[in-house]
């Protein structure tokens, strides 16, 4: 995929401009649905299901930013060390912590109505600490190397690793032992148990949370390579 | 055109070279070895007299073990690459040796290092503190595959944490997350071998991670030690 | 070729050919990015801009064939302490697919008592052994920062005459003050470095 450069010209074409708001109709559609489209499931307390639809698709979401970063650090290792890459990298990885936050978070609240405890440490809540401890740690290695060139190389390492890491934190060791989370979406035999409505609310919010990291990411880049620039400007 | 050595020979030079310099100065495996042994009596200490009851001692003890062997290997395990930055030795292994190699050797005296702090902590532990073993053979197994996972991830991190500054704690915060998965894999394989549960595929999955991240090391470490 | 340090810019516009049998002198004050250089060369550092050519029967060699072909002598290389000087260099021979004989056969001509941790070695011995481990392999090119540093008067003439016998069918990149006089240096090329 593209890799946002900010020398390249941005601002307003009319094609970005209505894509942006396409994206934003898109969310608060998809939002309003969560609400008033999609009927409640069976077996959960009261409204707390509606969770569901903004839980999922931001645990879905961080786990694509966390991909991306990861495809974005091999660019950079293996593709000419190009500091687009290192930066997409980077902001993939922030991103990506933002939504699996707030993954945590969402999916402690709705914890706490079903099972009257914030923290169970069932696997999917130990998995999604791992995560975050994982993207946290590159974070803190970012920090630590001095010379720019090895940061960018270091980190992209250990981003790399991160495509092993991830799919195993976010879709095998959950399955290990008894989880308390619902069984998952879509079961063993293939059929999806959800109703119908469900379903299509949450793969459009899933859609539309990967869009909307898509555009801030390309934001984010943007933003970092003109302050690069600028502070590049400021030594000469 | 210079002749060149092969790969097998170079690793073996690696690994050698590691272990008569570790046994010359014993530097990782005194520090290793008094963690363990140190870290085993306060457990025995702690569940005391009192011991733990019955079936909870099938559960509670392969926890304790593997949180033994993971602070023992984080003791031991990170030197190997930190030391040959710290003293510049890295700079003639980089110029003399090929990168797959030195890993790999780095790996091996790695795996070679957890084997052994197992083959001591192991029958300690289970004599201590009284743990009965239904499956030895499954032990053994869970200790062979959780060990390879510890020796694996550890050595690629170290080689990352080798380059930066605040080499302890900073493996630590790299580490964790990458060996808790496989740790938690292996006390559950562990936990079946012990009390002879079921243990659903928990050591498949563990030989699965370790294989990933034997595949990735092999990618990643050569740009991380080349510049 | 250029190469910098976060902010702070070492080497700018660099440029220089050798060939065999040459010797490239590289020249200029502390801090003019002398090591930078034949760090780049040696393939320690990746230079930010520019290409590093090394060609043999004209073809370009890739990475890792330069790396076989380069000997280095640096005042921060060092080798492992705990081993004997003997071990150490038996150590890079089998790294090297070289045999043992080898390794004594460098002792002899580097005249270092072989049983002797390096760790006890004076400076001056330590240098010699940098010669030795640079020359263990028969590399064809040298690199040399400050290669003479420490080395009494004897250990000077040992590491000219290696220099010399090296540049029979090799090249060489020097940084260093003292002066480097052979009479039959076909190719010689000074490089100045400015800060």
């Amino acid at each position: 995929m593209a890799v946002p450069d900010a020398s390249r010209s941005h601002s307003s074409s009319p094609l970005t401009s209505s894509l942006a708001w396409g994206l934003w109709l898109w969310v608060a559609v998809t939002i309003w649905a969560a609400f008033y489209y999609a009927p409640l499931a069976a077996g959960f307390i009261g409204e707390s299901s509606r969770i569901l639809f903004f839980h999922v698709p931001m645990a879905w979401t961080s786990f694509v930013a966390f991909i991306a970063a990861g495809v974005w650090s091999l660019r950079y290792l293996f593709g000419g060390r190009r500091t687009e890459h290192d930066r997409a990298a980077t902001a993939a990885v922030e991103l990506g912590m933002v939504f699996c936050i707030l993954a945590t978070v969402t999916g402690a609240l709705w914890a706490r109505i079903m099972w009257g405890a914030y923290w169970n440490w069932d696997p999917r809540q130990i998995s999604i600490t791992l995560a975050l401890l994982f993207y946290a740690a590159y974070l803190v290695l970012r920090g630590a190397v001095e010379d720019p060139d090895a940061r960018a190389r270091l980190s992209a390492a250990y981003a790399a690793l991160g495509l092993i890491v991830a799919p195993f934190l976010f879709f095998v060791l959950p399955r290990i032992t008894f989880s308390l989370h619902p069984e998952s979406v879509i079961n063993a035999q293939g059929k999806v148990e959800m109703e119908s409505r469900m379903l299509q609310v949450l793969l459009s919010g899933s859609a539309a949370f990967t869009a909307f990291f898509f555009w801030l990411h390309n934001l984010r880049c943007r933003i970092a390579a003109l302050a690069e620039r600028d502070a590049a400007e400021k030594e000469a | 055109m210079p002749r060149r050595s092969s790969f097998v020979a170079e690793t073996a030079a690696v690994f050698l070279k590691d272990w008569r310099t570790e046994l010359r100065t014993r530097y990782a495996l005194n520090a290793v070895a008094l963690f363990a042994v140190t870290t085993l009596v306060v457990v025995s200490l702690g569940l005391g007299p009192l011991g733990a009851v019955g079936g909870d001692r099938a559960s509670i003890l392969p926890v304790l073990l593997w949180l033994i062997l993971l602070f023992a290997a984080s003791a031991g395990l990170p030197r190997s690459f930190a030391h040959e930055e710290e003293t510049h030795t890295a700079t003639a292994l980089r110029l003399a040796a090929r990168p797959v190699a030195v890993f790999c050797g780095k790996l091996l005296y790695s795996l070679t290092l957890i084997l052994a702090i197992e083959a001591l902590v192991a029958p300690l532990f289970a004599a201590m503190l009284q743990l009965p073993v239904e499956s030895p053979g499954r032990l053994v197994a869970a200790l062979a595959v959780g060990g390879y996972g510890l020796a694996a991830a550890s050595t690629l991190v170290a080689a990352i944490v080798a380059q930066a500054r605040g080499k302890g704690a900073l493996f630590a915060v790299l580490a964790f997350p990458v060996l808790i998965p496989v740790l938690l894999l292996a006390m559950a394989a562990t936990r079946a071998a012990v009390g002879g549960g079921a243990e659903d595929g928990a050591l498949l999955q563990a030989l699965l991670y370790d294989a990933s991240v034997t595949v990735g090391g092999l990618m990643l470490f050569p740009p991380i030690w080349n510049p | 070729m250029r190469r910098s340090f976060g902010r702070l810019q070492v080497l700018d516009g660099v440029s220089a050919r050798v060939e065999t049998g040459g010797v490239l002198l590289v020249r200029g004050q502390n801090g003019s990015g002398k090591s930078t250089l034949l760090r780049c060369l040696a393939g320690l550092l990746r230079p930010q801009a520019g290409t590093i050519e090394h060609r043999e029967e004209g073809r370009a060699l890739d990475a890792e064939e330069r790396r076989l072909a380069i000997g280095y002598v640096a005042p921060d290389l060092a080798l492992y302490e705990d081993l004997t000087v003997q071990e150490n260099l038996e150590f890079f021979a089998r790294l090297r697919g070289l045999p043992r004989e080898r390794a004594a056969e460098i002792l002899e001509r580097i005249a270092l008592p072989p049983h002797r941790p390096t760790g006890a070695l004076s400076s001056g011995m330590r240098q010699r052994l940098r010669w030795g481990w640079a020359l263990l392999h028969r590399p064809a090119v040298l690199l040399l920062d400050e290669p003479f540093q420490n080395l009494d008067r004897d250990g000077e003439a040992l590491a000219r005459t290696l220099l010399a016998e090296h540049l029979r069918d090799g090249l060489a990149v020097v940084a260093t003050p003292v002066p480097l006089d052979f009479a039959d240096l076909a190719h010689a090329e000074t490089l100045e470095l400015r800060r």
